[in-house]
């Protein structure tokens, strides 16, 4: 998108002259909303981001927090989105949206363990959005599989709105020594590398055009980056190589903007200067000094060797055979400088690049917003029939056709793989039985119904998916999805979704320490995308051993902890009978917060044989689940969630925060009683598995009863998998 | 007594090999004996008492899964190594070089369905023999993870090649469409052993979630034994 005409009258003012074609591409590449964050610094600044354990904030490639007090470890992460990219060649977009997103851990020189990944998808009818999911998935697949960094964890969603415009947003989570977190600081006379792919004409102003709308017509695929996984595996090793023998003062990918983007930021955040020799960058073709700036070729870092281990850290490149070149220096005089060919194409102060003006943006709530709630009723002899087709949708169903074609295996790390608990568990094995935990968590509904609950749902979501693991939660990194930020109306969601964020952080106690803005999710024709707010909750865990899954064994109590309410507001209930409207459940930030802490001590102790958090879909989705993944049977009792004023259809379907069920062994029930008493946690006693029945009762009175096998059918076989089939 | 010298396994990597560590963690926890990377330009076969081929993408699978690391100078130590009995043992994009270097027969080649699967599988051990396989029981069976796009093993005479072998059988669902439901195989003596399961990832309790069982540690267990006593 070029510069408007405010942004470039201010770049002139302040030069005193006109811009050469190198300067403009330069300024329209970081002056974009994707590299600079224009619409949306301000806003950000809202989040919390400080807690005593985080170890790097906002504001370099990823974040980084100390996970436990006694070691030196520390855990890298951020989540980013590739969205444009994945709507016009959903393959390469996805792929390289993991490139990306694997660099960024790496620039702090870390080591990437995990891949966690977000998808938004279209409805499985509809053939443009199936071809869509289908390449995405196998971007990811073989981008993830073949670097060797396993993707175990994930969360899909499926909506009309997002038939044309899937949003990927995909997170790394890395570990490094404390003492190896690459600085980052460069001093004037450093030299500027950079290694790894050719520069060719791909990827060229992929920024910009993340930063505006859609259009209809095909020009946008030379925007598209390619991404070659074998050339970012050995990237990974050769960097972490130079890490470990402490050879670097600082490693940036280069990413959205390119070359000029990495080398201005850099500069920027050392207060220094550079200047580049465009020439001396190897190529894959020739290009133009303008090209060579702003091209997004994939598997590039800038890297800055400690003075004297220059010859160290060439050794490495040349063991895994990487391309390298020299291009130029830092300098003390804080102005950008390329020269090609011995002329100079680009002298522009550093603070004029990084600091574009700031646009005035209006924020205006969208007239008779949300719709209201309707008025619905179900008769008690549907339930049978709601319940398998509720369990049947593409959010509830199984999602096993995308997790099994990733690896979530390599590493020999995960601890609850995918299909097997709430959050993933990562085992550090250098650290005895310690791990992580992560999970990843958004509902579209419930941000464009309001999106300032919505956004607090998504991370009190994944901090409860992430303490059902029985982890103890620490620290999140968000992924904002919206609109066009030129449109009060549209941009009215942005800022009400950071705010919302904003709040439940502050209650959650969570920093959010980074993200990522994706804008401008709008199609040509001035429609916006269902926005929504991703977010990614990590946590830690002192025994990987005694984490807890979601598959029942088949001999034990189900206990609800937390108390229902009738709420249907934005439910999947309520869309299976094909309304939209109400609000989103209420967020329960204080009943979340004990809820965290007894499930560490129910994990501790060895209470439950199984846990799994109440979501989307509700009370019955999430016993449905576990019945289905593990093919065990289970009875339960509405009557009993105690909620009085709940009818049957509420007590089922409400989506009520701060809920998880529980299998319990008989024999640990009453320390169990005891402990939520202790802690103030509700308690109910819903019945009990095993056998090969899902039964649902209201007192005595049996009002549904499926076979085991039907309820395995219908979640794993007639949703997606069916569909995957059909081309 | 002669002095004790703790054996040594190799395990070897290729550019975009990417299962060495977990390997080497297993080899040193499970079989109790050294274990190194040994980065492959650098591998002498004579300074080893056994060598694995761990799993990835060696050269980024280029051409076919273990084409080009099967042309390299480390595979030419391999065969030598075969030669002279040391232990070999192919996990996934191992198996795919032994099979590419002609040391165990066959072909894998892409999964029937076109899809990558990462999952756990049952499978049986039969026949077993050598040093990969001595805590085995004929007929045991055993879970690990699979996770691969090429692991669709192929041979006109399948029955005629595992009489001899030690060979390993998908049990239940025979998730890439292998002839004979054939998931690893053995040279006759059974010192070279491939497969596609996993079993670094199925070596430690931790990494097996509810309801599985970890199948892999029997690989490590019998070759820590055998390089100690024999096989």
């Amino acid at each position: 998108m070029p510069l408007s005409r405010d942004e470039l009258e201010y770049a002139v003012q302040v030069l005193g002259r006109k811009l050469s074609v190198e300067e403009l591409a330069v300024l329209e590449a970081e002056w974009s909303e994707h590299c600079s964050y224009k619409s949306s610094r301000r806003l950000l600044k809202l989040l919390p981001s400080n807690a005593p354990y985080v170890v790097v904030g906002p504001g370099r490639d990823a974040a980084a927090i100390r996970l436990f007090d006694d070691v030196d470890l520390v855990l890298v992460f951020r989540i980013e989105s590739h969205n444009h990219p994945s709507a016009v060649d959903p393959y390469n977009g996805a792929a390289t949206g993991v490139g990306g997103i694997v660099r960024d851990v790496l620039s702090l020189g870390a080591k990437p363990i995990a891949l966690v990944d977000a998808l938004f998808l279209g409805d499985p009818n509809d053939s443009h959005a199936r071809w869509l999911a289908k390449e995405i998935v196998r971007g990811i697949s073989d981008y993830g599989n073949r670097i060797g960094v396993p993707v175990v964890a994930g969360h899909t969603w499926h909506g009309n709105a997002y038939n044309r415009q899937p949003l990927v947003n995909v997170g790394c989570i890395g570990i490094a020594k404390l003492n190896e977190i690459v600085e980052g600081f460069v001093e004037p006379g450093d030299p500027i590398i950079v290694v790894g792919n050719a520069t060719g004409r791909d990827g060229l102003q992929g920024s910009s055009f993340a930063s505006k709308p859609l259009s209809d017509g095909n020009e946008e695929l030379a925007a598209i980056q390619v991404g070659n996984p074998f050339l970012e595996k050995l990237l990974i090793d050769a960097i972490r190589e130079a890490v470990e023998n402490r050879l670097l003062k600082h490693v940036k990918d280069l990413g959205g903007g390119g070359l000029a983007t990495a080398v201005v930021e850099t500069a920027a955040a050392s207060g220094v200067g550079a200047t580049v020799y465009l020439d001396k960058l190897h190529l894959r073709e020739k290009l133009e000094p303008v090209e060579i700036l702003v091209s997004e070729s994939q598997e590039r870092m800038l890297v800055v060797p400690k003075r004297n281990c220059l010859d160290k850290l060439i050794a490495i490149f040349d063991k895994y055979g990487i391309e390298y070149s020299t291009i130029g220096y830092f300098t003390e005089d804080k102005l950008f400088r390329a020269y090609f060919k011995g002329k100079l194409v680009v002298e522009l102060p550093i603070e004029l690049v990084v600091n574009p003006p700031e646009p005035k943006r209006a924020s205006e709530k969208p007239r008779d917003w949300p719709p209201p709630m309707p008025d619905i009723d179900i008769p008690l002899e549907k339930a049978g029939e709601v319940i398998l087709k509720l369990i049947s949708s593409p959010r509830i169903a199984s999602k096993r056709w995308i997790y099994e074609q990733y690896d979530w295996g390599v590493g020999g790390r995960t601890v609850l793989p995918p299909g097997y608990g709430d959050a993933a568990v990562i085992w550090l094995r250098e650290l005895g039985l310690r791990g992580v935990a992560v999970k990843v968590d958004g509902n579209p509904r419930y941000t464009k119904l309001d999106p300032y609950i919505g956004a607090a749902l998504a991370l009190e979501e994944a901090y409860r998916n992430v303490y059902v693991v029985g982890a103890e939660p620490l620290a999140a990194v968000d992924n904002v999805n919206a609109g066009n930020p030129e449109k009060p109306e549209q941009y009215w969601f942005f800022h009400r979704m950071v705010e919302g964020l904003a709040w439940i952080a502050r209650e959650l106690e969570i920093p959010v320490v980074g993200g990522n803005v994706s804008l401008y999710n709008e199609s040509a024709h001035g429609t916006m995308v269902d926005p929504v707010t991703t977010v990614m909750v990590v946590g830690r865990v002192f025994d990987v051993s005694k984490t807890l899954g979601y598959r029942l064994r088949g001999k034990g109590v189900l206990v609800l902890l937390g108390d229902t309410y009738p709420e249907l507001g934005g439910s999947e209930l309520l869309a299976l009978l094909g309304f939209e409207g109400g609000s989103p459940p209420k967020p329960r930030p204080a009943l979340e917060k004990k809820l965290s802490k007894l499930l560490r001590v129910v994990a501790e102790k060895r209470l439950a044989y199984a846990a799994h958090d109440v979501g989307v879909g509700g009370l019955i989705a999430s016993i449905a689940e576990m019945v289905a993944c593990s093919g065990v049977g289970a009875t339960i009792d509405l009557s009993s969630v105690g909620c009085r004023e709940c009818r049957w259809f509420e007590a089922a379907f409400s989506e009520t925060q701060a809920r998880v069920v529980l299998e319990v062994p008989s024999e640990k029930l009453d320390e169990l009683k005891l402990l939520a008493r202790k802690n103030n946690v509700p308690l109910y006693l819903l019945g009990y598995t095993g056998g090969d029945i899902f039964e649902v009762r209201i007192g005595n009175r049996i009002v549904s009863k499926i076979p085991v096998e039907k309820v395995y059918e219908v979640y794993e076989k007639t949703s997606w998998e069916k569909f995957m089939g059909v081309d | 007594m002669g002095e004790y010298f703790m054996p040594r396994v190799a395990v070897l990597k290729f550019p975009g090999t990417n299962c060495e560590e977990e390997t080497v963690y297993a080899v040193r926890e499970i079989s109790r004996v050294e274990a190194e990377i040994v980065w492959h330009e650098e591998f002498k076969w004579r300074m080893w008492d056994a060598v694995i081929i761990p799993g990835g993408f060696s050269y980024g699978d280029y051409g076919r899964a273990g084409l080009i690391a099967s042309w390299s100078r480390a595979s030419r130590e391999l065969v030598e190594a075969a030669d002279n009995g040391i232990p070999i043992l192919g996990i996934c994009n191992g198996f795919q070089v032994l099979v590419e270097l002609g040391l165990l027969p066959g072909a894998l080649t892409v999964n029937i369905d076109g899809v990558f699967h990462a999952k756990w599988v049952k499978v049986r051990i039969n026949n077993p023999k050598g040093p990969w396989l001595v805590l085995a029981e004929n007929g045991q069976i055993v879970e690990m993870p699979i996770a691969h796009g090429e692991g669709r093993y192929y041979h006109p005479e399948p029955h005629k090649i595992v009489v001899e072998r030690p060979w390993i059988e998908y049990i239940g669902c025979n998730p890439n469409g292998s002839v004979a439901s054939i998931a690893g195989l053995g040279s006759s003596s059974g010192e070279i052993l491939g497969l596609m399961p996993h079993p670094e990832r199925a070596a430690f309790d931790v990494q097996v979630p509810y309801p599985h069982t970890a199948g892999g540690k029997l690989f490590f267990e019998s070759i820590g034994l055998s390089l100690r006593r024999g096989w």
